[in-house]
């Protein structure tokens, strides 16, 4: 079938290709809201989305008081918090997927979200890095004005700066230890979380990115998206099946499914970026240096990979399975808008 | 030196940006904080192995911090250390990403089980470490190093004069919470008692502070090459010093006891052990650049 010809030819989302309920085990994933409601009791990605979303944000509000220098902390809940109103509001799918694989090894929720937090404090301080005038000069992020914009150049980068060590205090100060969390695996997540932020992990994808390699080969273009946000998705993965006292092999499997899932959701970004007018968040486009048949042709064999990945957990964690696989389906259809679930409790 | 060397990777890729990192941490330097930091834990009862890896965390962030500093946003330096600063040579966006990098690599390492020697106490050494961690994370962040930053930041820009109380935060948070967190972690590490960590915090502070006050003076005292930056630059830019709100007499004075004050927590340990931190301190104060 050509793909291609159906993703030009249909409003998106990407439509799911026919027969993807293959296991009898587990009811069709469903993720827009209506949907859910008629498959019940199946699993409802978005209400665990929602909740998640509001727990790991009250987390994170706690977590940065304003206290004096007032300037440099409104300067780093700017880029962490969002705003009042649908602006700013994130989808925060790092925390998501960490509290979903620690869960996923009946680990309470307890043990992964200070670290959860602490992937949106990374990821929020490694953009506000990314907008400087320097690099991407972005004026706005998430519908509002950028840190730098705001606040100042210089408040941007000592924001970012003070933002990194916040994470990691947030994760020694709030993670129940040495119970259950023991201090060798809280050792372990905080080397995670240091080793994804650093210069082989983000920071490489930005240097990567920022060289241009949109200008090269399909291996360049996906290192670039692997190292960005693939790093990132497996950190969250792997800190969260840690933190869930995952074994050897589940842990590894769960970082190759946080990998594939990462880059699924951002080759995904960028295909409904280059459909609609929305700006490419990599410089890197799939699209324009592969086009849009190969990209497509990716993203069946990333949504399949982590599907074999899911698979894996199915026969001795049943149900708690099934937020893993919504994830994946979600990445691809982006059933519904996750702005209207987080700024209803505002 | 040679442990940072091993630290950040030559040759991985992408070059161009372990490259600037290492520019960056290998430009040479005074090292002050690894050396206090190996001190204090042998003064704590440790082996200075088993602090290494802390210490080369607290100098990657010390250097992170300098990069970041230099940049045109900021105080907009192009000379270090006598050489050309990090974005000079590699370009703003390169030493925005080489600092970033350089603080996770400092976490990183520190907290990875490799770094430290097979002799540290199995029962109580990740515990230890991640107190370090915690502590190295606060001196560091919004209310430590970045704190003094952005207060020193607000008052550049005014005309006012400084009092001295904020220019004593200023200068606790910029210069000394690094100091502290070097000196604190050291004694972590090794194992001190709670009394034993709370003298060397104290000392930390005290030589923090006169780091300070030592440098306001050179700078006003000291020719450009003696100190391989731009002499005379707090003058000419205006800027609130220890000598311009003490004159320098009484900011000679503040050293003095400042130094005292240092070495006065330094009493009840072991002399021989501690004979590193007394000379430390000696060598804050009586530096010529």
């Amino acid at each position: 079938m050509a793909l291609s010809s159906l993703f030009v030819s249909l409003p998106l989302p990407i439509p799911r290709p026919p027969s993807t309920s293959k296991s009898s085990r587990f009811l069709p994933i469903r993720a827009s809201p209506a949907a859910a409601a008629t498959a019940s009791p199946s699993f409802d990605l978005r209400r665990y989305w929602t909740s998640l979303i509001s727990e790991v944000e009250g987390e994170l509000d706690a977590a940065m008081p304003i206290r004096p220098p007032e300037s440099i902390h409104n300067a780093m809940r700017h880029a962490v918090l969002p705003g009042a109103g649908k602006e700013g509001a994130a989808k925060r799918a790092p925390p998501v997927l960490c509290v979903a694989a620690c869960e996923l090894l009946g680990a309470p929720r307890a043990a992964a979200l200070p670290t959860a937090a602490a992937l949106e404090m990374l990821h929020a301080a490694s953009l506000v890095h990314d907008d400087l005038p320097c690099f991407d000069a972005a004026p706005t992020r998430r519908g509002r004005p950028s840190t730098h914009a705001a606040y100042g150049t210089d408040m941007a980068v000592l924001a970012g700066d003070a933002l990194f060590p916040l994470a990691y205090t947030h994760v020694i100060s709030r993670t129940p230890s040495p119970d259950p969390v023991s201090h060798a695996v809280l050792l372990r997540v905080l080397a995670e979380l240091a080793r994804t932020v650093g210069s082989t992990g983000m920071a490489a994808g930005q240097f990567l990115d920022l060289a241009g390699a949109s200008a090269l080969g399909e291996a360049e273009v996906m290192q670039v998206l692997t190292k960005k946000f693939g790093e990132m998705a497996e950190c969250s993965a792997a800190c969260g099946a840690m933190l869930g006292g995952a074994g050897p092999d589940e842990e590894a499997a769960l970082r190759r499914y946080g990998r594939t899932i990462g880059v699924l959701y951002e080759l995904v970004d960028d295909m409904r970026s280059a459909s609609g007018n929305g700006k490419m968040r990599s410089n890197a486009s799939v699209l324009r240096s592969l086009g849009m048949d190969r990209a497509l042709g990716i993203v069946e064999e990333l949504k399949a990979q982590a599907k074999t990945e899911a698979d894996r957990f199915g026969d001795k964690y049943g149900d708690r399975v099934l937020p893993l696989y919504s994830f994946v389906d979600y990445a691809v259809e982006r059933g519904f808008e996750l702005q209207d679930a987080a700024t209803a409790k505002l | 030196n040679s442990a940072l060397d091993a630290a950040v990777p030559a040759g991985e890729p992408p070059a161009a940006l372990h490259d600037a990192m290492r520019y960056a941490l290998l430009a040479g330097g005074k090292r002050v904080r690894p050396a206090l930091c190996l001190a204090a834990c042998v003064v704590s009862g440790g082996r200075e192995a088993w602090a290494m890896a802390p210490a080369a965390a607290v100098e990657m962030v010390h250097t992170m911090s300098l990069v970041h500093d230099d940049l045109p946003c900021m105080d907009d330096d192009d000379l270090r250390r006598g050489k050309a600063t990090c974005h000079v040579v590699y370009g703003e966006p390169i030493a925005v990403l080489a600092g970033d990098a350089l603080l996770a690599l400092a976490f990183e390492h520190m907290a990875s089980v490799d770094s430290y020697p097979p002799d540290v106490d199995p029962a109580k050494h990740a515990a230890r470490v991640v107190r370090s961690i915690g502590e190295l994370a606060r001196c560091i962040g919004s209310e430590g190093l970045v704190a003094g930053q952005v207060v020193d930041l607000e008052m550049t820009g005014s005309t006012e004069t400084v009092p001295l109380d904020r220019l004593e935060y200023i200068h606790l948070h910029k210069t000394a919470a690094l100091l502290e967190a070097s000196v604190v972690i050291g004694a972590i590490i090794g194992g001190g008692s709670e009394e034993q960590i709370e003298r060397l915090r104290k000392y930390a502070r005290s030589i923090g502070l006169l780091f300070q006050v030592v440098d306001d003076i050179l700078d006003v005292t000291k020719s450009s090459e003696e100190l391989g930056k731009t002499a005379g630059k707090d003058l000419a830019s205006d800027k609130t010093t220890y000598p311009k709100l003490l004159g320098l007499e009484k900011s000679r004075e503040f050293a003095e006891k400042l130094l005292s004050d240092a070495k006065e927590q330094l009493a009840d340990f072991d002399k021989e052990k501690a004979a590193p931190l007394l000379y430390l301190a000696n060598y804050i104060a009586y530096r010529q650049n």
